[in-house]
């Protein structure tokens, strides 16, 4: 199964991976709701940090749901007929990268094993693989 | 009228009421000047009275995005911020990155006005739709780093923070405007219009989004102009090196000055080149929306930063007779953290520095002085002893007590690190930049130095050059494209727009929005006086010529130059005095 992989050595803190994710899944580029949120910033001016939220399909958000709403298979599918919006996905998830809106559930799909953010990367610090 | 792209919509707020209202933004204005530069400019033109003090409440901030900003559409991330500038008296657009323009888009605006002043030192909390004015006593006297900490600690880092140091509040008329810590809004003076209007820092963060027409297939049409165009070699050097990888073509170009441009470097400037300053990164960062990563995070010892630029390596080192790339990490760590402009700031300490090797009057401190090169900039910054005198900067220095023959300038703006006897065409484009010297509204040496397409030393063909290459950077800093995305065309810029906006938009429409954008600078010094008198080319160009280097013997003759103006103008279509005549400016 491919995941997504980040180097933060390459990365830049563009955004450009959330701008992407945001417009191929909600029309709009708009980070806040992005499925991936990289971005790198300057600790006290001293140290170059880097926040690395985004979906590694451990599967421990679909083996916590409560209603069965997820699924993994190649990537995460998450049935908004079946999901509650409990957010116990979310405050499971690893790495902090589950959105909860309108109580439902909003996970990283991969674009269906093609994802944007990847395709975008200028420096390839995302890769799937 | 509403365009995609943009969010059609403009934050105004007044300092001094502590108010704040949203507007549309002009899309009339917007159709024919686009954003960034080019409609704060306008804005500029249309709501600022002429004569007005540049330091007084009067004056305003213009915080400008563009209908790519938020957009992945590479190198897009820069925000114009503009107002009349406290050291020359023109208008002043700034151009700065991080990831403020972003914020501002997704905070819902494509513009932010600052009006009036505060009456106590406060700061700006802009929360989406939500203006707070908070105290800013506690930080006031803070450098910009501190400040910038003390912000983010409270606020958050996902919070993007513009903010000036002690010499933005002490009005120094060469205070810039930080952002990122090490992303700056340089020139002119911006920094002290901020401080005068007791407005030690905006912070602003926004959670929503940026509509453009059939947001999947554009998306993918972005990805693939990033990957073809954007990362070709000609502009991916920019990663490797910075812009640390203009020293050595300067030097080896005769065009990198040394000693307050008493001559350019004799000797290939390989020190200070990428390989020895790049020997102590440890990080990369772009802006947002980038996609070059020009920023090379280092350490070299207690000195960090990210850069230093060309222009500041410059200034700092061999125009300043200083040989010691530490001391030059410090002194841009300094500048910025005292939030002054490198380039102003170290042009001036040059020139101080060539005062007293004259004995014109001792400054104490000649070239070489590393230490007190650095002093200089806090004592300037908070205009204490010799730093009161040397905050005035090269023209009133020179004013006050004499060294005219060797203070460069134009209009009061100091001079860039590009030496034009090596560069004809970098003199006239000096003169004639909208906003005194500056390098970034045409840029000469590319043409006649390191392509060599056009030969350096002769007037001949001049005035075309930079008209050309002053209408490439008018629009493509009207379009909130960053320099560094060099091989973008007028095709490509038109493009990109009928992409965002989805109203068809050609090359032809690039050139005339960039030509407009040129005019309306100009329409505003023209309002304050500004004619063919102010675009001057300093006397050390005419009188003295390089003893090293390439253009060794060079100097540029008075007819030349004039030549050169009389090309500019007629190019425009403006008057033998540098005048707009009228059939022009009514269509403005």
């Amino acid at each position: 199964m491919k995941r997504l992989k980040f180097a933060k050595s390459k990365c830049i803190g563009c955004q450009l991976c959330a701008q992407v994710c945001s417009a191929m899944h909600e029309g709009e580029y708009i980070p806040s709701k992005a499925r991936i949120n990289i971005e790198s910033y300057y600790d006290k001016g001293q140290e170059l940090k880097y926040k690395d939220s985004f979906c590694i399909l451990c599967g421990i958000c679909k083996k916590q749901c409560p209603v069965n709403a997820i699924s993994l298979e190649e990537h995460i599918t998450v049935d908004h007929d079946l999901c509650i919006g409990c957010g116990v996905c979310e405050r499971a998830c690893p790495k902090k990268v589950v959105r909860i809106r309108d109580e439902k559930s909003y996970i990283c799909d991969t674009c269906n094993g093609d994802p944007a953010c990847v395709k975008i990367c200028p420096q390839n610090a995302l890769t799937f693989e | 009228m509403t365009m995609l792209g943009y969010q059609n919509k403009v934050l105004r707020v007044d300092l001094t009421k502590k108010g704040a209202k949203t507007e549309p933004l002009r899309m009339d204005w917007a159709e024919k000047y686009i954003g960034s530069k080019g409609l704060a400019i306008k804005y500029m033109y249309e709501e600022l009275k002429p004569g007005i003090d540049p330091l007084s409440p009067e004056n305003k901030l213009f915080l400008t995005t563009g209908p790519m900003t938020g957009t992945p559409i590479p190198c897009s991330g820069k925000l114009s911020i503009a107002a009349k500038s406290p050291a020359t008296g023109t208008m002043n657009d700034c151009s700065i990155g991080g990831h403020s323009a972003l914020q501002i888009k997704y905070a819902g605006y494509d513009m932010i006005i600052l009006e009036g002043a505060l009456k106590e030192p406060g700061y700006l909390l802009i929360e989406d739709g939500n203006v707070q004015f908070k105290d800013a006593k506690v930080l006031w006297g803070r450098g910009s780093h501190e400040t910038e900490m003390l912000l983010a600690e409270k606020h958050g880092h996902d919070h993007s923070i513009l903010s000036i140091g002690p010499a933005g509040e002490n009005l120094v008329p060469m205070a810039c405007i930080n952002s990122d810590y090490y992303r700056q809004a340089g020139r002119g003076g911006i920094g002290a219009v901020m401080g005068s209007k007791n407005l030690k820092a905006i912070v602003i963060k926004g959670t929503g989004g940026v509509k453009i027409p059939d947001i999947v297939e554009s998306t993918k049409k972005i990805t693939q102009i990033l990957r073809e165009d954007t990362l070709q070699e000609d502009n991916t050097f920019i990663y490797d090196f910075g812009t640390t990888a203009f020293l050595e073509a300067c030097s080896d170009g005769g065009i990198l000055p040394r000693k307050n441009f008493s001559d350019v470097t004799d000797e290939n400037w390989t020190k200070y080149n990428g390989e020895v300053l790049l020997e102590k990164k440890v990080g990369k960062r772009g802006c947002g929306s980038c996609g070059l990563g020009c920023g090379n995070f280092l350490k070299f010892g207690d000195a960090i930063v990210e850069g230093p630029e060309y222009e500041s390596i410059a200034v700092a080192g061999p125009n300043a007779g200083i040989d010691d790339p530490e001391a030059i990490v410090k002194f841009n760590q300094v500048a910025d953290d005292m939030g002054l402009d490198t380039i102003s700031a170290g042009d001036t300490i040059n020139f101080a520095m060539e005062m007293t090797e004259k004995g014109v009057h001792d400054f104490g401190i000649r070239f070489g002085d590393k230490e007190k090169q650095i002093e200089y900039l806090k004592l300037m910054a908070k205009r204490e002893g010799v730093g009161a005198d040397l905050a005035l900067g090269v023209r009133k220095l020179a004013e006050k007590y004499g060294g005219e023959d060797y203070a460069l300038h134009v209009k009061g703006l100091e001079y860039p690190q590009y030496e034009p006897r090596g560069s004809w065409g970098m003199s006239l484009a000096y003169a004639v930049s909208d906003r005194g010297a500056c390098h970034m509204r045409a840029y000469a040496p590319n043409e006649e130095v390191f392509a060599a397409s056009i030969p350096p030393y002769t007037a001949e063909g001049k005035g075309e050059m930079v008209y050309n290459l002053a209408v490439f950077n008018a629009i493509k800093f009207s379009l909130c494209i960053c320099d560094f995305w060099a091989t973008i065309s007028f095709e490509r810029m038109a493009e990109l727009m009928t992409l965002v906006t989805g109203k068809e938009w050609t090359e032809q429409d690039m050139k005339d929005v960039g030509e407009r954008v040129i005019h309306i600078a100009r329409a505003f010094n023209q309002r304050e006086g500004f004619d063919r008198k102010d675009d001057t080319i300093p006397k050390r160009l005419i009188n003295e010529a390089l003893q090293s280097g390439p253009a060794a013997g060079q100097k540029i003759p008075q007819e030349a130059f004039d030549d050169m103006l009389d090309q500019y103008y007629a190019v425009l279509g403006w008057d033998k005095n540098g005048i707009i005549p009228e059939d022009i400016l009514c269509r403005l």
